[in-house]
């Protein structure tokens, strides 16, 4: 035994209160071995127990003690018992007078237990995975992911992680939380006196741009589509700075001895010098475009249409990305720290490529050009444009040139495409086919074509940069951000920014001998939304810098020591406390600061010093647990800085800010409690919240690791199944936020939605990557049940499953949580597969052992089945009838809508209660605190039980006040 | 829970100073002094094994067996090097790993050990951890190094063409080393500089968990009846922290196994004759594993898609073309080559097999101790089923052999369940692993 643990024994017998027994519990006792006793022995155990537990239940485990969570089966025994259900008729029978004696002393003992009073003392919870990142980030102003190397925290019963039951600690963990610390600290400290390295390059593109093209052909192995060598150019930069810093100088040298010719592998030493071979712009991907080219380039940048996703499966679809897939490939980045990604963008005044099928036009009113060298324009406006190919010339690519515009297609007909122009003279050219005519045709306003043209011209197209790495089927790249909404035809600035480490690494060695390996990608694309024509977007420059500082010392480094101070002492008391969220003890600050004495007593330098101490603090139960401190087994308030980490680990799953604990010091904290809450609500921080809770709570996990049939869901895409995961956070964010009535979890006459949730759902919107509320006037839409994140989470990827989704229902959205399943729960036998779903699902109802639970579980799940497994509603007429287990019957999924929004409301709100109380307080609640919150949060119902009140109302209960 | 055992104080009292002996050993718990090391080893061959065309008339030289005798599979043309092992060794059919198929095949040596879906990894992320990195984990605390990485190139070479098959808790590569010289050098003959390093580091890491521990049991002082449990958790497990430090810091000091290293052929490296260098690098592999320097070792013996110096080995045996080549080969002469190929690697195994056999531990052979795993991530190449798979040792670890075991679809993840539990690892999942394997050569593991 290791001496903590003999000290830990020690104070814990100290400490160990011994309850005095009431009267009631020794009488109850006393009468359970005389009568209950022997009455579930020869009346109940026979088939209730460990080994035969006929219909799930067992009741030989079964005390005089009651504990919490064997109440709900003394009821249910009860309930079988009182209504003389039980024992089964065929069985025998007790007499009236033991079924009398029992049936008291069960409805007494159950009332007793009720009522004694749970005894609190205090809690110490570890924070999760996510609040531990989130709070170093905090803490340190570190935008690296380094807390992943945690394992992930196992998930409750109720399928919450910060639960202080499922929360675990192990040498293991403990090992990563300094090996995380030492390496932030790493990062996040400088020499101040060093001068920092910054790389800074930038990459121009436009037709012909570069007068001194490399001489070498740049390889860039399998499906590369690479750009005119004459099209872009590399330029290093030394970006201006308020502080003295070493540009850093690529490399341009190199020696390969494989991978330079192609896929081919060949051998051999090769030398190059050229910067053309450390930085190139370069397309890979799936070729071609459905309407017009990918990609082109014009003399005032790169020009690309939206990049529409392939599913990278091998020999499904391409592995090498979407179409257009334009990325600058280079050799060097920075190993650590925050870069830049700067694009000098704009949309392009584009034109409409007009659809396979579409008629030429030529009325009195048309231009016809046949010189192919100018028009003059007489009436602005949108026209037509139709490209006649002479007699005998084959279809081929053209670009056709108005102006200064460019629109580059493979036109098998000769209506091409739609564009306005201004009055007066405009300049025509084409290049690649011989044409005999070209036809401009006014269109009126009110066309058809028109109008898809004035909504085409007005869509915006969005900005995305990506960063990671070439492998030689593709790339492996991650968002840097989220996509920016490029506003106008002005070119303009779109930053990104990111910390390089969080994105995928080629990990290659210096010396690396392959031409192709250690290939880094920096991808800048128009991203896809939902497939409608988009203005292409016009790229003009792309420009790295990285590390990021903006002072020196950095952000990180000014965060710990925030002058030239050499008073340690400050320096760690100001961090600890932070760190602690609440001010440190004498003693806290004594053992901090004799770290820091004895590094210096070692010989460590000031800075070494304050970082060992720091690395402690970051290493301490006070910063890696939330400690709720209570002295006595009765309930006491928390104090004002429990109170505020409570609040933030609540509403922000992260530490609270300055503001709140300016109110915790000056002990405003719970008279001021209600304002600090909205204002918690308020800030965008509350987004943390919505995540954590939503994933969590509505299972969205399940939906992450979705990976559904290609064939039968098509359109449900990773990149659409990404958006789609979102969309119940930000549904439950906007009722939240907007204090709804709860009523709009079951229906809602909108839905959250982007422009690809909208086109999942066969809607319009036109907000971008931007989630936004849409009406959407059907009856398969609204509310979070018919969300396609938790109706196609909860199949298989090509079967809906009533059974999981009635499963999901009773335990997440009416808090009726089925029994678990018996063990050796016999296996449904094959022959079952040639049976309707229906005659399965009764199969499985019917059966021994299966019928308790799923009696509870199949109906909720039947309406559901209007609903395929990629969540819409399926195109034939389903049977969704069900008999409820309450015995509603209902007709379809719109019946059990309208029958849980109406008739089942206090359940459903009582469910969210339920699960935000668990969440908020991460305790399970006992039996009386949950029945109480059942009763008392009717309170709530007068008012449609709005999302925000149901917030408010468990923060201000003992539940969560009280430890 | 690990059942190290170490009351520091009575260690810093008692056996503070230079001259640490053996007895040291014992102060670092029975895993250590008394139980025979657990030990892992994976050998990787890329491009798949011959398995020729029915058409051809060639099937002896099936790497998997194709024959079978009273009841017995017959060892083929290019594995009957392996015969005389046949009681320690057992082929595996019909493996694979789900997210294989979906990905481009020449990703397969990426994923041998991390099962890793390539084709839609985690954002921000390449890889998942590899079977060799988490027995390292779970064994660190035991021996001198975590893990031994070797490959035929130095480095982590190329991601979806990877020059390592090892792959950290972060799924970063580690790179590898494949200089028989540089090898015996780290693992025997430590530089001083490095030593001195590595011990600050530790020494300051001490000091550290240390403070921690102060800091926590002031903590503790100001606690009332708050939640016991959670703190003696907290508290326990910094003490087996600190516990493994300090064997990690003894380490450095404890003699080294008296062995024999007169035979090593340390001037082999990968441009010598392919036979050599591999028995050096095996015969480096049985020496460490001897003198418990580590317990996880990985090798990958080639690589994928004609990569590196050992794409030319075939060459260099004389069978007529690169290894790449001759894994495309459809024809009989090209499917002979290639198997003879696989034959010249049997006789490699051969070798390892023999030392490990050779060096006793306790109870058993270094091989009755040790699982070792040799197989490729194709089965013929670009084919990601059926993955060729042998796994050799661990009879006193529970592993029965001596059986060609087949059933298709098989999950190589729930292999490297059942390779952990062996090795009492009592991990849940791995990768995406349903369950252990469950046979008869793993048995309840």
């Amino acid at each position: 035994m290791t001496s903590a643990r003999r000290w830990f024994l020690l104070l814990a017998l100290l400490f160990m209160a011994t309850p005095a027994r009431s009267d009631d519990a020794a009488t109850l006792e006393k009468s359970f071995d005389l009568s209950v006793k022997p009455f579930l022995k020869s009346h109940c155990v026979r088939c209730h127990n460990a080994d035969k537990m006929t219909s799930g239940v067992r009741v030989d485990h079964l005390d005089a003690k009651l504990e919490d969570r064997h109440l709900k089966l003394w009821e249910h025994v009860l309930k079988q018992t009182k209504s003389a259900a039980m024992p089964p008729e065929d069985a025998k029978q007790p007499s009236a007078d033991e079924r009398k004696r029992a049936v008291e002393w069960m409805e007494q003992a159950i009332m007793v237990a009720r009522s004694r009073p749970t005894p609190k003392n205090g809690s110490v919870r570890r924070l999760t995975v996510a609040q531990y990142r989130n709070t170093l980030r905090d803490l340190l102003r570190l935008d690296d992911n380094i807390a992943d190397i945690l394992p992930p925290d196992a998930v409750s019963r109720d399928g919450f992680v910060n639960n202080s039951e499922t929360l675990q600690l192990s040498p293991l963990l403990l090992e990563a939380y300094f090996d995380i610390a030492d390496q932030a600290l790493s990062r996040c400290l400088v020499d101040p006196k060093a001068k920092p390295t910054i790389q800074s390059f930038r990459v121009d593109l436009g037709a012909g741009i570069n007068a001194k093209p490399i001489k070498d052909n740049l390889v860039l192995g399998a499906d590369s589509l690479l750009i005119d060598k004459r099209d872009f150019t590399v330029e290093e930069r030394k970006p201006s700075k308020s502080f003295a810093f070493e540009p850093f100088k690529m490399q341009t040298k190199y020696r390969f001895i494989e991978g330079y010719a192609g896929n081919d592998t060949v051998r051999g030493w090769r030398e190059y010098e050229n910067i053309y071979h450390s930085v190139f712009a370069c397309m890979r991907g799936s070729h071609g475009y459905p309407k017009g080219r990918a990609y082109s380039t014009v003399p005032e940048g790169l020009l690309l249409r939206p990049a529409i996703p392939s599913s990278e499966l091998f020999g499904e679809s391409s592995t090498y990305g979407p179409r257009a897939n334009f990325k600058i490939a280079l050799r060097e980045l920075p190993d650590a720290g925050r870069f830049r990604v700067t694009v000098l963008a704009a949309k392009y005044d584009d034109g409409l490529m007009l659809d396979p099928g579409t008629k030429p036009l030529e009325t009195p009113d048309s231009l016809v050009c046949r010189d192919f060298k100018s028009v003059t324009v007489k009436t602005p406006g949108v026209y037509q444009v139709d490209i006649h190919a002479a007699k005998m010339a084959k279809s081929a690519e053209v670009t056709l040139k108005l102006g200064e515009r460019s629109f580059t297609g493979t036109p098998n007909q000769p209506a091409f495409l739609t564009v306005r122009l201004p009055a007066g003279p405009l300049l025509v050219g084409i290049t690649g086919m011989t044409l005999e005519r070209i036809v401009f045709t006014p269109l009126a306003a009110e066309s058809d074509l028109a109008k898809r043209f004035t909504s085409f011209e007005k869509r915006l197209p969005q900005i995305g940069v990506h960063m990671g790495f070439r492998r030689d089927c593709g790339s492996t790249l991650s968002p840097v951000g989220v996509p920016q909404t490029v506003t106008g035809e002005k070119l303009m600035k779109y930053v990104f920014e990111g910390a390089v480490q969080n994105f995928p690494d080629p990990n290659v060695e210096k010396d690396n001998v392959n031409y192709l390996a250690g290939v880094r990608e920096i991808g800048v694309r128009s991203e896809y939304t939902d497939g409608r024509d988009m203005p292409r977007l016009l790229i003009r420059s792309v420009e790295f810098e990285g590390p990021l500082y903006d002072t020196w010392p950095p952000a990180t480094h000014r965060n710990i020591f925030p002058d030239d101070t050499q008073d340690a002492k400050k320096v760690i008391r100001e961090f600890a406390g932070r760190a602690f969220r609440r001010p440190i003890n004498a003693q806290e600050e004594a053992s901090l600061f004799a770290v820091f004495e004895k590094a210096i007593k070692g010989g460590t330098s000031f800075q070494n010093g304050v970082k060992d101490a720091v690395q402690v603090v970051l290493t301490s139960p006070q910063f890696l647990f939330l400690i709720e401190n209570s002295s006595t087994p009765a309930a006491e308030p928390l104090d004002q800085y429990e109170l505020a980490s409570k609040l933030s680990y609540f509403l922000w799953n992260g530490p609270p800010d300055a503001t709140t604990l300016k109110l915790a010091t000056s002990g405003e904290l719970t008279k001021k409690l209600d304002a600090e809450v909205e204002r918690m609500i308020a800030d965008p921080r509350f987004s943390q919240f919505a995540g954590e809770f939503a994933n969590q709570w509505l299972a969205l996990d399940k939906f992450a690791v979705l990976e559904p049939d290609r064939k039968k869901f098509p359109k449900l895409t990773r990149d659409a199944r990404t958006q789609l995961r979102e969309e119940p956070v930000k549904f439950l964010e906007y009722v939240m936020r907007n204090n709804l009535p709860v009523r709009n979890l079951i229906t809602s006459d909108f839905v959250m939605a982007n422009e690809v949730v909208a086109n999942y759902y066969g809607l319009t919107s036109e907000s971008g990557f931007k989630f936004e509320p849409i009406r959407h006037g059907r009856r398969d839409l609204g509310g979070i049940l018919t969300e396609p994140a938790i109706l196609a989470g909860l199949s298989d990827g090509r079967e809906s499953n009533p059974v999981k989704r009635g499963a999901w229902l009773a335990r997440r959205i009416i808090a009726e949580p089925p029994d678990d399943p018996p063990p050796n729960v016999p296996a449904l036998t094959e022959d079952t597969k040639k049976l309707s779903l229906r005659e399965r699902l009764e199969k499985h109802r019917n059966q021994a052992g299966c019928a308790q639970c799923h009696a509870k579980i199949d109906p909720w799940g039947v309406p559901f089945e209007e609903f395929d497994a990629g969540g819409l509603f399926k195109t034939a007429k389903v049977d969704a009838r069900s008999r409820l287990p309450d015995k509603t019957e209902v007709a379809d999924f719109a019946a059990l809508q309208k029958y849980l929004a109406e008739d089942r409301i206090d359940q459903v709100a009582f469910s969210v209660l339920k699960h935000l109380a668990i969440y908020a307080t991460g305790c399970n609640l006992t039996y009386s605190e949950l029945e109480f919150m059942r009763k008392d949060g009717l309170r709530l119902k007068s008012d449609g039980y709005r999302m925000r009140d149901m917030i408010r109302y468990v923060i201000s209960s003992k539940m969560f006040l009280e430890k | 829970m690990s059942t190290l055992q170490l009351d520091r104080r009575a260690f810093l009292l008692g056996l503070g100073g230079a001259s640490l002996a053996l007895p040291v050993l014992d102060a670092m718990g029975t895993e250590v002094s008394e139980k025979i090391p657990r030990r892992f080893c994976a050998l990787y061959t890329a491009n798949g094994m011959s398995l020729p065309q029915k058409q051809h008339g060639i099937d002896e030289w099936s790497w998997f067996p194709t024959a079978e005798k009273d009841g017995k599979f017959v060892f083929g043309k290019s594995t009957e090097p392996l015969a005389p092992y046949r009681k320690h060794l057992s082929f595996m059919g019909g493996l694979h790993h789900p997210s294989g198929p979906k990905a481009d095949p020449h990703v397969c040596s990426d994923m041998w050990l991390t099962g890793a879906p390539l084709h839609n990894p985690k954002p921000g992320t390449y890889n998942s951890v590899g079977l060799d990195q988490v027995v390292a984990l779970h064994t660190k605390q035991f021996c001198r190094q975590p893990s031994l990485v070797l490959s035929i190139d130095a480095g982590t070479g190329f991601l979806s063409r990877t020059g390592t098959i090892s792959y950290s808790l972060e799924g970063r590569p580690i790179p590898a080393e494949n200089n028989p010289r540089r090898v015996f050098n780290r693992l025997f003959s430590g530089d001083k500089d490095s030593i001195v390093a590595e011990r600050e580091q530790l020494k300051r890491k001490i000091k550290l968990v240390d403070a921690v521990g102060e800091s926590a049991r002031t903590l503790n002082k100001q606690l009332g009846k708050s939640d016991r449990e959670k703190m003696d958790l907290y508290l326990t497990s910094l003490n087996e922290v600190e516990s493994r430090l300090i064997a990690s810091e003894k380490w450095i000091d404890i003699p080294l196994k008296k062995q024999d290293h007169s035979k090593l052929n340390l001037d082999a490296t990968n441009e010598s004759k392919p036979a050599d260098y591999y028995r050096a690098m095996f015969d480096l592999i049985a020496l460490a594993f001897d003198a418990d320097i580590t317990r996880s070792v990985v090798f990958m013996l080639n690589r994928e898609d004609g990569m590196g110096i050992s794409d030319t080995f075939p060459i260099k045996l004389g069978l007529g073309n690169t290894h790449h080549y001759l894994s495309h080969a459809t024809d009989k002469p090209g499917q002979l080559a290639f198997a003879k190929y696989d034959l010249f690697l049997s006789e490699q195994l051969a070798h390892l097999f023999a030392r490990l056999t050779e060096f006793k531990d306790r109870d058993g052979t270094l091989l009755d101790n040790t699982i070792v795993l040799y197989g490729s991530g194709a089965s013929t190449t670009h084919n990601p089923k059926n993955l060729p798979t042998l796994v050799a040792g661990g009879s006193k670890l529970g592993l029965k052999h001596d059986t060609y075991w087949r059933k298709d679809d098989a999950r190589m993840s729930n292999m490297y369940l059942s390779v952990l539990r062996s090795l009492g690892i009592e991990q849940e999942t791995f990768a995406d692993s349903t369950g252990t394997l469950g046979n008869s050569i793993f048995g309840r593991a």
